[in-house]
């Protein structure tokens, strides 16, 4: 007997522990701040194609990932997504059939595109009888047309009908009385007193019911549904906690969070308090707080019940406390898995770092307890059960567990009935005051059931008054409002709408029904990505065969090899404008090398030998193409930032590899290309360097715009009088590409083109009332794997993600496949996470750096006492602009199928939209667009004529808005 | 040049009503006008800041009057309060610091808020508690000083709300709010004892009149602005309010809690200085309050986990420091104290956030005194000493099962007393009366002759009720179903009674009249 129970025990502490790791998936994965990587907010999900990953979300977290659609209406007010993207767009989502008619009215053919249109231009929702009534009788509603119809249907209407009130009323009343609906023009309080005849009267139009009797008798079943209904979303969708705030509208996690936050907090600080707590290391998490649980005061203070025995009886095993919590609340067994992640997301900051924490065991910190999620859940359930029972047993009289809070309500339905319709609202304002003094009033020792049962007839009569907002239905304000605005809007006069039946109407209404938000909002994106899209698939066809160094048939002045980060688009761009001598690359070698060795040593020729020194050497240049046409000076510069106070500095430094700087890479790259020997042994890789070429290693700051350089000493002197020559020219694309950032600072000014400009820029990562030290990432909407002169000679805006990639050295592709396997993760990860911190940042960014509050240096809080912010601040994604990444990559459609057929981790990406494939052919100027169930199609779109500007600042002068890619003047050698 | 004094409140609180207007009109509303909003505010804060070292200058010097009359506020037969400032000493060190201060952190805040959606709020409240500051400070007498310590109360709770979208930061300000209205009572008090005692309000007569105060009086007084001065610089045991203010902006916890109005209590204490010499009980309760203020915060401060909590129990045992020197009669040091803390304090809140890598690789040291290993000292520290709970326990929740009680007297006896509206004839307010009306069924009121509600319309269904029941049992004789449940009720009710009587809510106010009464 004993074993079977203990067998049965383990059995479903294994399940716990097995499903407790699933949390994974759901919970943020930000690690403490000063290890900050850029990656998919909803990396849980990735295995999803994008849109059905953000349905689930949703239906998770009720948080959608979307940007509101009135931002995408102001883009298409700014001319940023035009008709024609609209129409693109729309007819990718074939499921939505736009061609198909709806009706006809006379010679004008409704078709679904049309009502589509307008839908996502104008807001089509039904509004609320006191809206109605505002409408109706401040706004004029019913005697003007609505304010927002575009100027050249205004006039049609007016060209049939002079009057506009005759023409307005008509529409409303043909309206109506299609739809058989009657104006409910009343107040709520005229329920209170109710003549006889009118309650019959609403009975039988509301309800298509003859007698109160059944009414209410319909009212009271559907009542009880709606209690099982409720105690049945345990796990899934409720917390206990859940169902407390509904019915009496305390929330248990006021009470909680202080006492939760302040442990977790203890347990995982990195070093704010000097006095940590006792024996933290050798107890862990859970442990060290049962060891305190008996000293707390607070289950005295607050007179909670039966503390004694709930903190006596605490299991050692975290897990069993789990099982006994659960237990003892009685949640159903299957529903166990479903309500710890209910209650993991109520404070998903914290759960998420410790979380993170947990699988990572071996994060170095000066403290070595590793905590568990189990711990945390444990200490939260514990808790919850405390005061959880004070609730109940203050209230109702009865322990927190689901079976009696269920057989009390069922008892006292009409109890029920009115905390529920309180806490939940929308009660008018008569029964809230006398719902909530009776609320208020209640002691279990006092029998008041009359009470609750007279009010519960007041709410279910006003429940079958035309006055609630029920379900029924057609209403006035409901169809008839948006149906009164769609007519308007497609230009349809009472007369024309003769023609009409009811059918029509209603099919029209649910044609509006089937494009909700979230449809709508997924045409916003697709019409904003393809508008991005299009403009920079045009520039990259009219550039085609213009930039330099396709072919290295002269040698440059100097190759500098950047970051493939999007900020340096512009100090290459503008480096190159100043001399077109000058060749570019990009890499994602610094931190893939580092990656791959780890971190390279200040003196690599005491760690490695020389042929692994030839060995990374080779391979890093033959990532790039650079293997033949060096230049005297060949500068690897790596990237970094600085500002000063500003807790998520780690997130604007290097982003791929855990806020880590380059950790002086570029400088050992340089001295092991320097060598000697390493270039004998590179000749025998087929790779010669001429004598007179030097390697530099220096650092570009994006923060303070400095220029550090490394080991110049070492340099032949010969060379030093060019090399001035170079860091002059650098100088001077630092002040540009300075005064280009400056366009879109709102305190920075615009108009001179000096020295001066590049002074305020820089302060600003010196400046510690400075919250917007630079743009870090924002903006970026693309990367091109691909030659240099693919982008060279156009203008990208700091938009593109520039990885250096020569296909005609490639010929099978294996480079390419590693590039990608390297930067596509990367890049799709900066991409996602600025997405989703920018749809939403109160919820999946971390809202404004005024308020962040620094705790146990691993992240933030606002105020004292909230949920870990993980995310981007507000700040960082001002001037970002929310689409997915469009990944091009100049290679053959062939090539880039096998790797897509090979590279599961490629193709999740890609084949579920998380970011757009696309190829530039190599040989000529076609583009092809991968989808992921056609493979890739050519982009056929007629040429345009793209504008060509003569250098970056005339462009962009006075634009405070993103600008499109275009073309720049192509500059020949020497000028 | 003493008259210019008047300009160093009156100037910030122009910014606040022009940036307030031009919100509330909309020319000052959207991103273009931020830097407009901004200048404003910081120019006349500048401005401020030079009259204020301009008359300072001059103060040392000794070329100022010590204070500058401006008019009669308020007189009522021997009550007369007079709108006056101090243009010497101390008051004027204060306000140039604190006009420098105010300066430098709304000079920072112009970056620091840039784009955010409250900015112009923000500008308009830290203008306005830039006045109350001044005032408070400068004001010759206790009223002026008062109407300063409430604004710049307010404006704290307004930039505690700042995200007033958060539940979490509006339940702290009102608590914060609340809890602030404590002192407001003892300052009031203080106010009235001056002028009943002392028979003046203003505070440099105040001090010349101490001297002939007896020490009773002198105890009264200043006992009554000690408990105000406690609560503003949130002393033992009113800390915990400092903490739940720690929601709003950076800049703004700089300014309130951090460097300038934190500070008021002990400035306020200092005004005092004659009339606590000459009350010894009132000096003791400085050093003791000073003291377990100062102890408290060092206790709860060791184990804090932010950096914002951190700030708030360093700044509170600063100020307990510097209660327990001005209790100990140092008040001169108190003074310097004050001043250093000040500037200190703006410091450090405003680099807060770059904590993380100023310390990053050179960790905090740790405690391990004996007392780090018991767990009960570590649980007391980390529940702050159960402050907050405490004063749930012994005020909060009794006041409120009072009221609880007061409102189901209301709900219960007195509403029915005093009757209500009774409906319309044939007219129903629920479905079930519906219901009822159409079955044909009166079986509730079978025995009731009329109905009514309130006294009036009791007394004539009564009258109507008794004449009724007369005829019904002089003709029918026998004992009617209503007595029975008459008598039934009125044993519940007496039940009720005697339970509700023995709480010992009822109790204590039972005692409460006893007493009240027997003196």
């Amino acid at each position: 007997m004993n074993t079977q129970a203990s067998s049965r025990g383990s059995e479903s502490r294994a399940q716990i522990i097995a499903e407790l790791a699933q949390l994974d998936a759901v919970l943020p994965r930000q690690a403490p701040l000063l290890q900050f990587v850029h990656q998919n907010t909803l990396h849980g999900f990735q295995h999803l194609p994008f849109e059905q990953a953000l349905d689930e979300f949703k239906a998770l977290t009720g948080i959608c990932a979307y940007l509101p659609e009135h931002q995408s209406r102001i883009f298409y007010q700014q001319n940023r997504i035009t008709d024609d993207d609209l129409d693109n767009a729309l007819a990718r989502l074939t499921d939505l059939q736009p061609e198909q008619a709806i009706c006809q009215l006379g010679e004008k053919v409704i078709t679904r595109k049309d009502l589509y249109k307008i839908a996502l231009l104008f807001n089509l929702d039904g509004i609320s009888i006191s809206q109605l009534n505002w409408n109706t009788n401040e706004l004029n509603a019913i005697s003007t047309l609505q304010p927002d119809i575009p100027p050249a249907i205004r006039e049609q209407l007016l060209m049939e009908e002079l009057h506009q009130n005759v023409l307005v009323e008509q529409l409303w009343k043909c309206l109506l009385n299609k739809l058989d609906l009657q104006p409910a023009v009343l107040h709520p309080e005229t329920l209170w007193d109710l003549t006889l005849e009118q309650a019959e009267e609403w009975l039988e139009t509301y309800q298509a019911l003859t007698s109160a009797h059944e009414s209410l008798k319909g009212i009271q079943s559907s009542e009880s549904k709606v209690l099982d209904d409720l105690f049945s979303q345990f796990g899934n969708k409720t917390t206990l906690r859940g169902i407390m705030l509904k019915l009496s509208g305390i929330d248990i996690l006021d009470s909680i969070r202080p006492q939760l936050i302040r442990i977790c907090a203890s347990v995982l600080d990195e070093g704010v308090a000097t006095w940590p707590i006792p024996e933290r290391n050798e107890l862990g998490f859970y442990n060290a707080w049962r060891s305190l649980i008996k000293y707390d005061a607070n289950p005295f203070l607050h007179e909670l019940h039966d503390w004694q025995q709930i903190t006596n009886e605490l299991p050692e095993d975290p897990i069993d406390t789990i099982i006994l919590q659960l237990t003892q609340l009685e949640i159903p067994k299957d529903q166990w898995i479903g309500y710890l992640r209910r209650l993991a997301l109520e404070l998903p900051g914290w759960s998420g770092l410790i979380n993170w924490r947990q699988h990572h065991p071996h994060y170095i910190t000066n403290k070595d307890a590793v905590p568990k999620l189990a711990d945390y859940l444990a200490i939260r359930l514990t808790l919850d059960r405390l005061w959880l029972n004070q609730i109940c047993m203050d209230t109702w009289k009865t322990p927190a567990k689901v079976s009696s809070l269920r057989t009390y309500f069922r008892k006292n339905l009409a109890e029920f009935t009115v905390r529920r319709y309180l806490y939940q609202g929308d009660l008018p304002e008569y029964l809230t005051q006398l719902a909530e003094s009776l609320a208020i009033s209640v002691d279990p020792d006092r029998q008041n059931r009359a009470d609750w049962q007279q009010l519960a007839d007041l709410i279910w009569t006003w429940q079958c008054s035309p006055m609630a907002e029920q379900n029924t239905e057609h209403s006035a304000h409901k169809s008839g409002w948006r149906l009164f605005r769609l007519c308007q809007h497609l230009g349809l006069t009472a007369i024309k709408l003769q023609a009409a039946t009811k059918a029509d109407l209603l099919a029209m209404l649910n044609v509006l029904d089937g494009f909700n938000v979230t449809e709508r909002s997924k045409i916003w994106l697709y019409a904003y990505e393809i508008n991005y899209r299009d403009r920079l698939f045009h520039t990259l066809r009219a550039n085609h065969n213009r930039g330099r160094w396709a072919k290295r048939e002269h040698r440059s002045d100097a190759q500098l090899i950047f970051c493939m980060d999007n900020r340096e688009e512009s100090f290459r761009r503008q480096l190159e404008e100043l001399n077109p001598n000058i060749e570019t690359l990009g890499t994602a070698g610094f931190f893939g090398i580092a990656m791959n060795f780890g971190t390279v040593p200040a003196q690599p020729q005491q760690i490695f030998t020389d042929s692994e020194q030839a060995n990374h050497i080779a391979g890093f240049l033959k990532y790039m193409g650079l293997t033949s046409g060096f230049s005297t000076f060949i500068v690897l510069m790596e990237r970094d930032s600085i500002s000063q106070n500003n807790p998520h500095l780690t997130a604007y430094q290097c982003a791929a590899c855990g806020g880590q700087q380059s950790g002086g890479n570029a400088k050992a790259f340089a001295a092991m290309a320097n060598r000697n020997e390493v270039r004998q042994l590179l000749i025998e890789q087929g790779i010669t360097i001429p004598n007179d070429t030097w390697f530099i290693g220096a650092e570009h700051n994006t923060g303070s715009k400095a220029l550090t350089w490394y080991d110049l000493p070492e340099m032949p002197s010969e060379q030093l009088t060019h090399f001035k020559n170079l860091q002059q020219t650098l100088r001077h694309a630092q002040q540009l590409s300075a005064h280009e950032q400056c366009r879109k600072f709102a305190s920075v000014p615009k108009n001179s083109l000096s020295q001066k400009t590049l002074v305020p820029i820089g302060e600003r990562s010196v400046d510690f009332s400075q919250t917007q030290p630079e743009f870090g990432h924002a903006t970026n909407a693309a990367a091109l794997v691909g030659r240099r002169a693919l982008t060279q000679g156009a203008f990208f805006d700091r938009r593109l993600f520039l990885i250096s990639y020569d296909p005609t050295q490639d010929p099978d592709g294996k480079i390419l496949e590693d590039l990608l396997l390297l930067a596509g993760p990367v890049c799709a990860g900066i991409n996602l996470e600025y997405y989703f911190s920018t749809v939403n940042n109160e919820r999946l960014g971390c809202g404004s750096k005024v308020i962040h509050n620094i705790t146990g240096f691993f992240g933030v809080m606002e105020g004292v006492c909230s949920d870990l912010r993980s995310g981007l601040t507000q700040q960082m994604i001002e001037t970002h602009e929310a689409m997915r990444l469009q990944l091009i990559v100049e290679a053959k459609t062939l090539v880039l199928e096998r790797i897509y057929a090979e590279q599961a981790s490629l193709r999740e990406l890609i084949s579920g939209g998380w970011l757009h494939l696309s190829a530039k052919d190599p040989d000529s100027d076609e583009l092809f667009i991968f989808e992921p169930n056609k493979g890739f199609v050519r982009w056929q779109v007629a040429h345009k004529k793209v504008h060509i500007y003569d250098s970056s600042p005339g462009y962009y002068q006075n634009q405070t808005l993103p600008v499109a890619p275009v073309l720049k003047t192509s500059k020949q050698r020497g000028m | 040049m003493n008259s210019l004094v008047v300009l160093i409140p009156l100037l910030p609180f122009i910014a606040a009503i022009i940036i307030g207007i031009g919100q509330l009109v909309g020319f000052l509303r959207d991103e273009d006008s931020e830097s407009t909003t901004a200048l404003i505010a910081l120019w006349t804060t500048s401005m401020s800041f030079l009259l204020a070292s301009t008359l300072l200058g001059t103060d040392l010097l000794h070329k100022n009057a010590s204070s500058f009359l401006v008019g009669q506020w308020l007189s009522s037969e021997n009550l007369s309060i007079d709108i006056n400032f101090i243009t010497h000493g101390f008051s004027l060190v204060l306000s140039t610091l604190f006009s420098l201060l105010l300066t430098i952190v709304l000079y920072c805040s112009i970056n620091y808020m840039l784009r955010e959606t409250g900015f112009h709020r923000f500008f308009f409240v830290l203008s306005l508690f830039s006045s109350a500051m001044q005032l408070l400070i400068l004001s010759g007498n206790a009223v002026g000083t008062f109407f300063g310590w409430e604004i710049a109360g307010l404006c704290s709770y307004f930039l505690i709300l700042y995200t007033y979208n958060r539940a979490v930061a509006t339940i702290n300000a009102t608590h914060v709010f609340v809890t602030n209205r404590i002192g407001d009572a003892c300052f009031i008090l203080g106010i009235s004892l001056s002028y009943t005692w002392a028979e003046t309000t203003h505070w440099p007569n105040l001090k010349t009149v101490a001297a002939q105060l007896t020490t009773g009086e002198a105890t009264g007084i200043a006992l009554s602005f000690a408990m105000a001065a406690f609560v503003k610089s949130a002393q033992f045991p009113f800390t915990p309010w400092l903490v739940r203010a720690m929601e709003g902006p950076t800049p703004s916890n700089t300014v309130f809690y951090g460097a300038i109005m934190i500070h008021s209590g002990v400035y306020l204490v200092c005004l005092l200085e004659p009339v606590f010499e000459k009350a010894p009980l009132a000096m003791g309760l400085l050093v003791i309050i000073g003291g377990i203020t100062t102890l408290y915060s060092y206790l709860v401060g060791l184990t804090q986990t932010d950096i914002k909590s951190r700030l708030v129990f360093a700044t509170s045992g600063q100020l307990g420091l510097m209660f327990l020197e001005c209790g100990l009669g140092f008040w001169q040091f108190a003074k310097w104290h004050l001043c250093a803390h000040a500037i200190i304090r703006t410091y450090s809140f405003l680099t807060a956030p770059s904590l993380m890598h100023i310390v990053y690789g050179k960790p905090i040291a740790i405690a391990r005194p004996a007392l780090a290993k018991q767990r009960w000292a570590y649980t007391a520290s980390l529940q702050r000493f159960w402050l907050d709970q405490l004063t749930d326990w012994t005020l909060i929740r009794p006041i409120r099962r009072l009221a609880h009680d007061l409102s189901y007297f209301d709900d219960h006896i007195v509403d029915h007393l005093a009757g209500i509206p009774a409906p319309a004839i044939n007219t129903i307010s629920s479905l079930a009366e519906l219901e009822e009306k159409l079955i044909g069924g009166h079986l509730d009121h079978s025995d009731q002759f009329s109905y009514s509600s309130g006294v009036i319309g009791k007394i004539t269904e009564l009258f109507a009720g008794h004449t009724h029941w007369f005829e019904n049992r002089f003709v029918l004789g026998g004992l009617s179903k209503s007595t029975i449940t008459l008598g039934r009720k009125l044993g519940q009710a007496a039940n009720k009674i005697e339970l509700l009587v023995l709480r010992p809510r009822y109790l204590v106010i039972f005692v409460l009249i006893t007493l009240s009464l027997a003196f």
